[in-house]
C-alpha cells in the first residue's frame, strides 16, 4: 500500500529585497539618536517591532554587525572628544561622563533589540548586546590609543596626591574604578590593578628611602603603619577589596623587607629598642614585621645574637662577682621574658630563640654552674620569705635548666648543702625541701637522692643524740652521724681535741658503736662548732661561739699566758697551715671579735707570730659569734679537683648508657652510638665524643661488645 | 717438648736467628701455645702443616716461610697468633708498648715500612723527650700498653689507609681512638 501524502500549497511570499536596509537604516539613525540624548523622540514599540521583524526574516547576522559598527563609530567620536579633553580632572570627568552615556545608551539598544539577544545571539552563540556594549568600550575607548595610560596616569596622580595630603574627587576616581571593574574583573585586574600596584611600589620605594634617612626607627614604623591604614581606607572607599592583599604586601615589601637589616641595626632600631625596653615600639616592629617573609625570623636572629653578646660579655667578664654575676643573668632573662610576652606575642619561636642563646652562652663560662649554686646557698642562708624564695627558686631554675652539665652543679650544690647543713647556718628546711623537689622534677629521683639522704641522716642524728643524752644525762655534745655514701668528700683537717673534749668522744663513741656494731666512725672536726664560756681578767664574762679549731685553739690558753704559732700548731695538731692560719685570722684579726692579742700586730698570720688573751676584750653583747674566713668561691686547684672527679663520675654513667644502648639493639653503628648516648646523657651532662669512645673501647676489651668483623663502623654486644 | 734453649740450638741448626720473624711463624704453623715452648703435638702438628719429615726439608721450608705466610690470606690470622704468643700471664688482655714496638717491626715492618716506622715513633715518644714532642709525650701517656682491639686496629690502618695522605682515614669509622690520636699527631707533625 502507499500512502499518499498531500502537501500543503505554498504561497511564494515576494520579500521586498531592500526590505533589510531599509529597516536597518532606521534602526541605525534610532541608535545615533540615543546617542546624541534624543531618544525621546524615538517610538520604542516601533523599533522594538522592526528588530523583531528583521531577526525573524534573518536579517540578524546584518542588525548585529550592524549594531557593532554603529556603536563603534559612536565610541570612536567619544574617543576624541576624551581625547580633546585638557587637564586631568577635566579628563577623568569626561571619560565618566561619557562611560554614563555609554552605558545609558546600551541600555536602551538592548531593550530595543531584546528579541535578538534572546534569539538570536544565543543560537548564533554570540555575546549579548550588553556585553557587546562592554567589549566595545573597552577595545575602543579604554585600550585604544593613548586614553589608557592617560586614564591611568590621571587616576594615579590624584592618588598620589591623596597620599600626600591632599584632598582629591574620591567618587570620581571611585566611577572610573567601577568602570574599569564593570569591564570584567580580567580588565581590572590587568589594566588597573596590576599597574596601580607597580606605581605603588615605585612610590613607596621612593618613600621609605626619603623618610629612613631622615627619621628614626619608631617613628619609620609608626610612619609604616600609618600607611597600611590609609591604604586599607582608601581599599575600602573606592577600590575593589581584592585589592587589599596586594597593595598591603607591595607597602610592606617595599618599606619593611627591603629595609629590614638596616631597621635593626640603625641606632634608632630594634637593637636600640630591645636595650631599652621600648615594648610598644617593639610591637609595633613585631605586627608589622610578622607579615613579611622572613621577618620575624630577622628579629628574632637579632635579638638572639644580641642576647649572646651580652650575655657573652656578663659571664666573661671576670671583675663581676658570682651573685652580681647570677643577679644579672636573672635580670636579662626576665628583661627578655618580658619583651617577648609583651612584645612579641608570646610567640613561641621567640622563647625557643631565647632558650637556645641563654643555653650558649650560660655554658660558655664552665665556673656558672658552680655561681648558681652558690647563689642559691646565699639566698637560702639569707632567710628570705617564702614566697620570696620560690620565686627566686623559680627563675633559678629557668636558669638551671640551661646548663649543660647538671652533673657539676650536682657536684657544688652537695657541697654547698653540706655546709649548709652542718654549720647550722640553714634557715628553713621547707625551702630547702622546696628546692630540692624541684630539682628533683626537673632530673628524675637519680639527682636528688643522695640530697634527701643527707636530711635523713640529720634526723637520725638527732634521734641517735636522744638517745645518748638519755644514757648519760649530759647534753653537751652534739654528733651529727653521717653516711660517707650522700655527702661530700670533705676535707678532713684533724686535730688534737683537749682533754674535756676527747672525753666525750670517747663516750659517744663507745655509745654509739655499742648499738651499731661494725660502723667506723671518723670524725670531721673542722666542720664542727662549739660554744664557750669564757671569762676574762677584766672581769667580763662572755659566750663565744666558734668552730671545733678555735675551741681547741682557745682552751690552750687555759693553761699558757703566751704561746707562739709553733706551740699552737703542736697543741691542737691542726697540720694544714692554711686552716691554722684561718682560724687564728679571725680570732686575733677581727675588730671588736679579737679574744686574742696577736704580736707583732699586723693583719696577717705570720709563722713566728705570738698569740696571748686580750684582757681587756669587751663586747656589747654576751655572746660573741666569731666566723671563720670560709673560702667560698673555689680556688683554681679545688676546682681542677672537682672538674676531675666530675670526669670519673661521668665514666660509669657513659659505660652504662652504651651498654644500655647496646643492648637494646644489639647492632649499631659508632655514630648512632655515639649520638644515642649524648641523647640519654643530655639531661645531665654533654657526653664528649671522644670519652664516648674511649669507654667504647674499654667495653669491648672487656667484652661486652665486639667490633663486626667485615663492617668496622659497625658493634656487637655480647651477651 | 723443647725449651727455650731447645729452640735456640734449633735456630742454630736452621741457620736462622731465632728472633727472626720466620721462627714466629713456624709458632704459627704448629699454633704453639706457649712462648718459647713447643709441645710434641704442636710440633707433630707443624711439621705435617709443612710436609717435612727431614731436618733438610724443614729447614727449607722454615725459610721459605716468610714468602708463604705473606702471600697467604690467612695472615691476617697470623697477624693476631703473634698478638696472643706475648702473653706471658694466664688471662692477659694487653701488652706493653716496648713489646709492641719490637713485634710491630717484626711482623709488618717488611711489609709497610713508613707506617710501622711512624708508628714506634709515636708509641716511643715517652722515650725521647724532645721538646716538639712534648704535647704528645702528655698525650702518649694514655697509652702504655696496647690491647688486641688497638693492634688489630693497627693492621688494618696499615692495609687500609693511604699513608701518604691520610685522604682516606675517617675518624668516623670507629678507628680506635689510639689511630685517631696518631693521625693527628702525624698530620701536626707534617
Amino acid at each position: 500500500k502507499k500512502k499518499f501524502r498531500i502537501e500543503p500549497f505554498r504561497h511564494k511570499v515576494v520579500m521586498d529585497p531592500e526590505y533589510g536596509d531599509r529597516t536597518w537604516k532606521m534602526l541605525e539613525h534610532a541608535i545615533h539618536q540615543i546617542y546624541n540624548q534624543s531618544a525621546c523622540k524615538l517610538s520604542y514599540e516601533e523599533l522594538y517591532r522592526r528588530a523583531y521583524h528583521m531577526v525573524l526574516h534573518r536579517f540578524g547576522e546584518k542588525l548585529y554587525s550592524g549594531l557593532i559598527s554603529a556603536v563603534t563609530l559612536q565610541l570612536n567620536a567619544m574617543c576624541e572628544l576624551i581625547e580633546a579633553a585638557h587637564g586631568d580632572s577635566l579628563f577623568l570627568e569626561t571619560v565618566n561622563s561619557k562611560w554614563i552615556d555609554h552605558a545609558n545608551a546600551m541600555q536602551m539598544i538592548r531593550d530595543m533589540m531584546m528579541y535578538m539577544d534572546r534569539t538570536f545571539i544565543p543560537s548564533m552563540k554570540k555575546s549579548t548586546v550588553y556585553e557587546v556594549g562592554l567589549s566595545l568600550w573597552r577595545d575602543v575607548v579604554i585600550l585604544s590609543g593613548t586614553i589608557h595610560s592617560r586614564l591611568l596616569n590621571a587616576v594615579f596622580e590624584s592618588i598620589s596626591q591623596e597620599r600626600n595630603g591632599e584632598v582629591i574627587n574620591r567618587s570620581l576616581i571611585r566611577s572610573i574604578v567601577k568602570m574599569m571593574k564593570d569591564l570584567g574583573s580580567s580588565v581590572y585586574a590587568d589594566h588597573f590593578e596590576r599597574p596601580f600596584l607597580e606605581f605603588s611600589a615605585d612610590f613607596y620605594r621612593a618613600e621609605s628611602q626619603k623618610f629612613i634617612e631622615c627619621s628614626d626607627c619608631p617613628e619609620y614604623m609608626k610612619r609604616v603603619e600609618g600607611r597600611l591604614k590609609e591604604e586599607a581606607e582608601r581599599v575600602s572607599q573606592y577600590l575593589e577589596a581584592r585589592t587589599e592583599p596586594g597593595i598591603v604586601k607591595v607597602v610592606l615589601k617595599q618599606m619593611i623587607s627591603n629595609h629590614m637589616h638596616r631597621l635593626l641595626h640603625i641606632e634608632t632600631g630594634l637593637m636600640k629598642m630591645l636595650i631599652d625596653d621600648k615594648f610598644v615600639d617593639m610591637g609595633r616592629m613585631f605586627r608589622l614585621f610578622s607579615n613579611v617573609p622572613d621577618g620575624p625570623s630577622t628579629i628574632r636572629d637579632g635579638m638572639s645574637s644580641l642576647i649572646k653578646a651580652v650575655g657573652k660579655e656578663l659571664v666573661a667578664d671576670p671583675s663581676n662577682n658570682l651573685m652580681e654575676l647570677v643577679e644579672s643573668l636573672l635580670e636579662l632573662k626576665d628583661k627578655y621574658d618580658k619583651i617577648i610576652s609583651v612584645a612579641f606575642n608570646d610567640d613561641k619561636h621567640f622563647r625557643a630563640a631565647l632558650n637556645s642563646s641563654f643555653e650558649h652562652f650560660v655554658n660558655l663560662n664552665p665556673r656558672c654552674s658552680e655561681y648558681i649554686s652558690l647563689f642559691l646557698d646565699r639566698k637560702l642562708r639569707m632567710g628570705l620569705k617564702e614566697d620570696e624564695i620560690e620565686a627566686v627558686f623559680d627563675k633559678v631554675m629557668a636558669l638551671f635548666r640551661y646548663l649543660q652539665e647538671k652533673d657539676v652543679f650536682q657536684k657544688y650544690y652537695k657541697q654547698h648543702l653540706a655546709k649548709r647543713l652542718l654549720s647550722g647556718k640553714r634557715v628553713s628546711d621547707d625551702a630547702e625541701t622546696s628546692l630540692i623537689v624541684k630539682l628533683r622534677i626537673e632530673c628524675g629521683y637519680q639527682f636528688t637522692s643522695k640530697f634527701e639522704g643527707m636530711f635523713t641522716d640529720l634526723e637520725t642524728s638527732m634521734d641517735t643524740m636522744q638517745g645518748f643524752y638519755d644514757a648519760h644525762g649530759s647534753s653537751k655534745l652534739v654528733v651529727k652521724v653521717l653516711a660517707t655514701g650522700f655527702w661530700p668528700n670533705l676535707l678532713n683537717v684533724a686535730c688534737k681535741l683537749p682533754p674535756q673534749l676527747s672525753a666525750l668522744r670517747e663516750m659517744f663513741e663507745a655509745y654509739y658503736l655499742g648499738s651499731h656494731a661494725g660502723r667506723r666512725l671518723s670524725w670531721q672536726m673542722n666542720m664542727g662548732s662549739a660554744d664557750l664560756r669564757a671569762s676574762f681578767r677584766n672581769g667580763r664574762n662572755y659566750e663565744l661561739s666558734v668552730s671545733t679549731h678555735q675551741a681547741c685553739v682557745l682552751m690552750l690558753f687555759n693553761e699558757a699566758q703566751r704561746l707562739t704559732y709553733r706551740e699552737i700548731e703542736q697543741a691542737t695538731g691542726i697540720s694544714s697551715p692554711s686552716d691554722l692560719k684561718r682560724c687564728l685570722h679571725s680570732l686575733a684579726c677581727v675588730k671588736r671579735k679579737d679574744v686574742l692579742r696577736k704580736e707583732p700586730e699586723r693583719r696577717d698570720i705570720k709563722e713566728d707570730d705570738r698569740f696571748s688573751v686580750k684582757d681587756e676584750f669587751s663586747s656589747k653583747a654576751r655572746k660573741v659569734i666569731i666566723g671563720t674566713a670560709f673560702a667560698q668561691k673555689e680556688s683554681e686547684p679545688e676546682k681542677q679537683e672537682t672538674r676531675k672527679r666530675v670526669e670519673e663520675n661521668r665514666k660509669p654513667h657513659i659505660e652504662a648508657a652504651i651498654v644500655r644502648t647496646m643492648k637494646s639493639r644489639r647492632v649499631l653503628e659508632h655514630n648512632n652510638v655515639v649520638a644515642e648516648v649524648i641523647k640519654q646523657l643530655q639531661p645531665s651532662f654533654l657526653a664528649n665524643p671522644g670519652e664516648i669512645k674511649k669507654r667504647i673501647e674499654s667495653l669491648i676489651e672487656r667484652d661486652f661488645l665486639e667490633r663486626d668483623s667485615t663492617d668496622r663502623r659497625v658493634y656487637r654486644y655480647l651477651a | 717438648l723443647s725449651s727455650p734453649d731447645g729452640i735456640v740450638s734449633l735456630c742454630s741448626d736452621l741457620g736462622v736467628d731465632h728472633t727472626d720473624v720466620r721462627i714466629l711463624m713456624l709458632a704459627w704453623t704448629m699454633q704453639a701455645e706457649k712462648q718459647g715452648y713447643f709441645t710434641l703435638e704442636e710440633w707433630r702438628k707443624g711439621l705435617k702443616a709443612l710436609r717435612a719429615d727431614t731436618a733438610v726439608k724443614l729447614k727449607k721450608a722454615v725459610l721459605d716461610l716468610d714468602k708463604t705466610v705473606r702471600k697467604s690470606s690467612s695472615f691476617a690470622d697470623f697477624y693476631s697468633y703473634s698478638f696472643k704468643y706475648c702473653f706471658t700471664e694466664e688471662k692477659q688482655k694487653s701488652i706493653d708498648t716496648e713489646s709492641i714496638c719490637i713485634l710491630l717491626d717484626l711482623v709488618l715492618g717488611s711489609k709497610f715500612r713508613p707506617q710501622v716506622d711512624s708508628l714506634i715513633q709515636y708509641l716511643k715518644v715517652p722515650g725521647f723527650i724532645v721538646l716538639s714532642f712534648f704535647f704528645f709525650f702528655q698525650l702518649q701517656t694514655d697509652y702504655k700498653v696496647i690491647n688486641m682491639d688497638q693492634w688489630m686496629g693497627f693492621y688494618r690502618f696499615c692495609s687500609e689507609i693511604n699513608f701518604s695522605t691520610l685522604e682516606n682515614y675517617d675518624p668516623d669509622l670507629a678507628w680506635p681512638l689510639i689511630l685517631d690520636n696518631f693521625v693527628e699527631w702525624v698530620r701536626s707533625k707534617r
